[in-house]
């Protein structure tokens, strides 16, 4: 396990927005947990038979960790960062609100925030996919649609209505 | 004044089926009893009759002999004072998270506004503000538990019960979903009085209950009744832990 392309189903290139479409907020905390329980770093390996998930399955979530800065992978070690201390030390109010700092800052996440800002008025689905399609090209629009509509509705930037097919902005609860 | 009764009482809850006029016995004289405060798992290997047992508390099932209560009155199956999670989540597809969350309210009765309030304080309880008008087909699956939680604690029952919630979840979710669970039932102000948990899981006991009702054999008699005095939140790699772990995998096999 010295290098982390020994990670299988890990993509090996710089991880970006489309990392975190196949997993959930749930199991991003509960892996930035289990290498927190064994001290705070560990190799993938030990993660892997620890949690009893495949690396295949882990690798999406491990991307999406580093992705939103949770963890950091070097030679095969992953290790948490102050960030993922923060964010097992708070409430699930919090969580959302540390969350939602880091999404509002990828760039994809972004790109349809400030798209639906200039345009002042709902966005219908194909509008989205068009802008994707056009950063990412078309046969991963889908993933990250569904992508960002999950986070948007969990950190509570983006509302979607899945009958009209339309998205708005909305401010967070609190 | 009288001492308050407790929550529930299990009194020596046995339950057969009958094939062939042949009696297959299930449960075999089940007693516990659980008060204001106590977080109990029923843990014990598939087919020892621990769903049975969870079926009969609720007043889904009847006991062959023997009865439960609840503030000493025998259980009845609409009881508004009891809510379940179940393994399978148990969600309507054709309704939004905010709309399964109040089923439970609606069929209670409550004033739509009433019940669409209290739909909305559970789910930011359980932190699914943001999803209100999703789809079950838009959730993951700890999502689609999150909702069945939700939905539960929308009723402000005096004990929940919880049938194998973390069963279909993958490890991680299943983790972060205690850890959540842990955290609405540190809060006071927030129901249930009590919960009633069944899994097969004898780490997952350990790490939420405070009280353990192990039960082994056919048919599943009680074997032992733990207290798990750990202080929270839990570490499962502690010594401590899993001390506790090993002695009651001992106890059932």
């Amino acid at each position: 396990m010295s290098n982390r392309n020994d990670v299988v189903g890990r993509t090996g290139a710089v991880a970006d927005f489309r990392s975190i479409a196949k997993v959930s907020v749930g199991q991003i905390i509960g892996l930035v947990e289990a290498v927190d329980e064994v001290g705070g770093t560990a190799d993938a390996a030990t993660i892997s038979q620890e949690v009893d998930m495949d690396l295949d399955h882990l690798g999406p979530i491990l991307d999406a960790a580093e992705l939103l800065g949770l963890v950091t992978v070097a030679d095969g070690d992953i290790r948490i960062t102050d960030l993922s201390r923060k964010l097992l030390s708070a409430n699930l109010r919090e969580r959302k609100t540390i969350l939602r700092d880091i999404t509002g800052r990828l760039p994809e996440f972004r790109l349809i925030l400030d798209t639906a800002r200039q345009a002042g008025r709902p966005l219908g689905r194909q509008e989205i996919l068009d802008v994707i399609a056009a950063r990412v090209g078309s046969h991963q629009a889908e993933d990250l649609f569904k992508a960002l509509v999950y986070w948007g509705r969990y950190v509570e930037l983006l509302r979607y209505d899945s009958e009209s097919e339309q998205l708005t902005l909305r401010a967070p609860t609190k | 004044m009288s001492p308050r009764p407790a929550i529930l009482e299990v009194r020596d809850v046995s339950r057969s089926y009958f094939e062939d006029s042949r009696e297959v016995k299930v449960l075999d004289v089940i007693r516990f009893e659980e008060w204001e405060g106590d977080f109990v798992c029923v843990v014990g290997p598939s087919g020892c009759g621990k769903s049975t047992l969870l079926k009969i508390i609720v007043g889904l099932d009847r006991p062959t002999s023997g009865e439960v209560l609840f503030e000493g009155r025998p259980m009845r199956a609409d009881n508004p004072q009891v809510a379940m999670v179940f393994q399978s989540f148990a969600l309507f597809p054709w309704l939004t998270v905010e709309q399964n969350v109040a089923v439970g309210l609606e069929a209670r009765h409550e004033p739509a506004d009433e019940a669409g309030a209290l739909a909305r304080k559970y789910i930011e309880a359980v932190g699914l503000d943001g999803f209100e008008n999703a789809f079950p087909r838009e959730l993951s699956g700890g999502m689609k538990q999150r909702v069945g939680i939700a939905r539960a604690l929308a009723v402000e029952p005096l004990l929940l019960c919880m049938d194998e919630p973390f069963y279909a979840l993958d490890s991680l979710t299943a983790q972060t979903l205690k850890d959540e669970i842990l955290q609405l039932w540190s809060n006071p102000d927030l129901p249930p009085k009590a919960v009633l948990m069944v899994t097969h899981s004898i780490e997952e006991a350990v790490y939420l209950a405070d009280r353990i009702i192990v039960i082994a054999g056919r048919p599943g008699r009680m074997i032992a009744e733990v207290d798990i005095d750990l202080p929270r939140p839990r570490n499962r790699k502690e010594p401590e832990f899993y001390g506790w772990v090993d002695e009651i995998y001992s106890l059932i096999v």
